[in-house]
């Protein structure tokens, strides 16, 4: 398959912060590929350069085959976008949003077929400050969808939406994959890069630490399970017990974390170190590695933080 | 999906593009109820409500107040015949309500006798008014004691109000359609395209069209042909309203007066996009915005001459676009004449349509 997305060596540089510093990237055509990171590490700012929003200061973009500064009307007739907020006039209704920006491109889908995938049927003539923010977002997705892009850009998009939002969002996606559509999204929910995504890249400070898909790259931590323990109120300084159990413990909030390649071996010695030093916890857990740990050990920080 | 196609597919015709945009910036226009009313009836309302007031050919009517005397005499009664001649409006009071009516600062001027003969008392608030009023009733008091003594009446002067150009025009209503057709261009560069490029492009509706293939000469261009449609209707409406209500009719050429509207638009217009550039947000907008707004819809001419207004004041408020502009609009709309004598106003006005045609082109942001 070709590769439908080509990004080289782009920057970005803004008066007090270097936003993107030298990203690479590539996304195979059909893929749903993923940039994760924290607030304000630049996944915005390389995706709203990619979209052709932001002129970058160096660097090279090659879309569908195109370049912005050759074809610049070609290539934002074939991807589709939605920003991380989409704002439109207060008083167009869904389907007239649709009709309007439809009438923008050479193709376009059908604007009842449109309303329908996004679950809008019942506010297709409703005025646009009247949707919920769920709604918004739906339009904006069905927006995004309306030429019947080659190439899908979603920015956030599942910010501020509830459970079932998100869900149905995620449906959407998947079905965009299985239409054969290329989809980059950015996202601080590792959740949801999990779930979605072929494969992600994780950015901090504008640049990508790793890429990868998802299984990858929580093998390449070679730690794959963590041990949990809760305590009542605060938990108290692991070194004790770290020295004692011969790992490291990291302390967050009122849990500890012990990450260790061998689940296995690990176990019956925490509960046997807990009983020497008669360690008063209130849970314990058992989970995988997820890629919020991977983000940990790359920067030593949490991506919500 | 996945198929590649080569380069140069077909995108929309950009007129088409253009009328459908055109068609969508109506139709949400016409759902705006304030801009509605702002653009339509607001005028409308001006021009009737002060049109009425003000009906009598620019004068407001003036009313004297006339405390009774305890007995009327021969010289009362004579008096009073010759004010009732004159252009004023008697009413004549008990000492008692006259004195609260004049306490309340409602009138004007007050007739009353003091001993031996009358006195004028005047409102310091409306002495404009009072000194008119006054002059009537000493020429009035004149003209009775005059015919007392038998002696020749003293002749009034006869006053006839009319604008230099014609008569049909003389009313205040008059006076008022070429400042509101002003007021309306002013109104629609300043909010109607600055606040909404402001508001777009802070809220993101710039970003979410620079996404798709509209060009954006397309997008702009509707939004002015609307604008420019919205003031062709402003005005039409406005001079059927004038003739319908108070058979004005325009006094000059036609040709003229269009031309002058147009150039009006596009000023105002570019007035509007040069000063967006100058804010990021609506509140900051807001401010720059009335800064502009007020002073001009105040002291440029549209509602009042500043004739009494010390000189300065009056060149610096000349050197704004609204004044020269009304100066012109009332030249050819109510006295029906050329633009042979304007050519400083058009120089002024010249001068910002380029200054701000090209702070509006250099200056003008998507984002």
């Amino acid at each position: 398959m070709s590769d439908q997305i080509v990004v080289r060596e782009l920057r970005k540089q803004f008066p007090r912060v270097l936003a993107v510093a030298g990203v690479d990237l590539t996304v195979a055509a059909g893929e749903v590929f993923g940039l994760l990171g924290p607030n304000g590490a630049g996944k915005t700012t390389t995706l709203e350069m990619i979209e052709g929003l932001t002129p970058p200061d160096a660097g090279e973009i090659t879309i569908c085959g195109l370049n912005w500064r050759r074809n610049s009307q070609e290539i934002r007739a074939r991807i589709g976008v939605q920003l991380q907020a989409t704002s439109l006039y207060n008083k167009i209704t869904p389907r007239e949003a649709l009709n309007l920006f439809g009438g923008y491109y050479p193709k376009r889908r059908g604007t009842e077929e449109l309303l329908e995938l996004v679950q809008l049927k019942d506010k297709a003539n409703a005025y646009h400050v009247t949707l919920s923010g769920g709604q918004a977002q739906r339009l904006a997705l069905a927006l995004a969808l309306v030429n019947d892009p080659e190439v899908v850009f979603l920015d956030e998009p599942t910010a501020g939406l509830d459970p079932q939002g998100r869900r149905s969002l995620w449906e959407v996606v998947r079905a965009m994959k299985a239409e054969g559509r290329t989809t980059m999204l950015t996202t601080h929910y590792m959740d949801e890069a999990e779930a979605l995504c072929d494969r992600l890249a994780i950015l901090d400070h504008g640049k990508i630490l790793c890429s990868g898909t998802p299984a990858e790259l929580i093998a390449g931590l070679g730690i794959p399970s963590v041990v949990e323990l809760t305590f009542d109120a605060a938990a108290p300084d692991p070194s004790a017990f770290a020295a004692r159990l011969g790992v490291s413990v990291e302390k967050r909030g009122d849990v500890w974390e012990i990450p260790t390649p061998d689940l296995k071996t690990l176990l019956p010695r925490v509960f046997n170190t807990i009983e020497s030093e008669r360690l008063e916890y209130n849970q314990v857990h058992v989970r995988r590695a997820t890629l919020e740990d991977v983000f940990l050990q790359l920067t030593g920080r949490s991506l919500r933080e | 999906m996945t198929a590649e196609r080569g380069p140069g597919m077909n995108l929309p015709n950009p007129f088409k593009l253009l009328w459908r945009q055109f068609r969508s910036e109506w139709r949400l226009y016409v759902r705006d109820r304030g801009a509605m009313f702002w653009t339509f009836l607001f005028p409308l309302l001006m021009l009737f409500g002060f049109g009425v007031i003000f009906r009598s050919g620019g004068q407001p009517v003036l009313t004297l107040v006339r405390v009774a005397p305890a007995q009327a005499s021969a010289r009362d009664k004579a008096f009073v015949k010759a004010l009732e001649e004159s252009h004023l409006k008697i009413v004549t009071l008990p000492a008692k309500e006259a004195e609260e009516r004049w306490g309340k600062g409602e009138t004007m001027a007050q007739l009353e006798s003091a001993g031996n003969g009358y006195r004028l008392r005047l409102n310091s608030y409306l002495i404009a008014q009072g000194q008119v009023a006054a002059q009537a009733a000493s020429q009035a008091f004149l003209v009775a004691q005059a015919r007392l003594s038998g002696a020749p009446e003293p002749e009034r002067i006869p006053v006839v109000v009319e604008s230099p150009g014609h008569a049909r025009s003389d009313s205040y209503a008059a006076f008022l359609v070429p400042g509101l057709i002003g007021l309306n261009l002013l109104s629609m560069g300043l909010f109607a395209v600055g606040m909404v490029t402001v508001a777009y492009r802070e809220k993101g509706k710039f970003r979410r069209l620079a996404v798709t293939p509209l060009p954006k000469w397309v997008f702009l261009l509707a939004q002015i042909l609307q604008r420019v449609t919205v003031v062709v209707l402003q005005t039409a409406l406005l001079l059927i309203a004038a003739w319908l209500g108070f058979k004005i009719v325009n006094q000059g050429s036609y040709v003229l007066f269009s031309a002058l509207v147009v150039f009006g638009t596009a000023t105002f217009l570019a007035m509007g996009f040069a000063l967006s550039s100058f804010a990021s947000t609506v509140e900051t907008y807001g401010a720059i915005s009335n800064l502009a707004f007020f002073p001009m819809m105040l002291l440029s001419g549209v509602y009042f001459r500043l004739d009494s207004a010390p000189q300065w004041m009056q060149t610096a408020v000349s050197l704004l676009p609204l004044s020269p502009y009304l100066r012109m609009l009332r030249a050819v709309f109510n006295d029906g004449a050329t633009l042979a004598g304007h050519a400083i106003g058009l120089t002024i006005l010249g001068a910002w349509a380029l200054l701000s045609f090209v702070l509006a082109v250099k200056r003008f942001r998507w984002v």
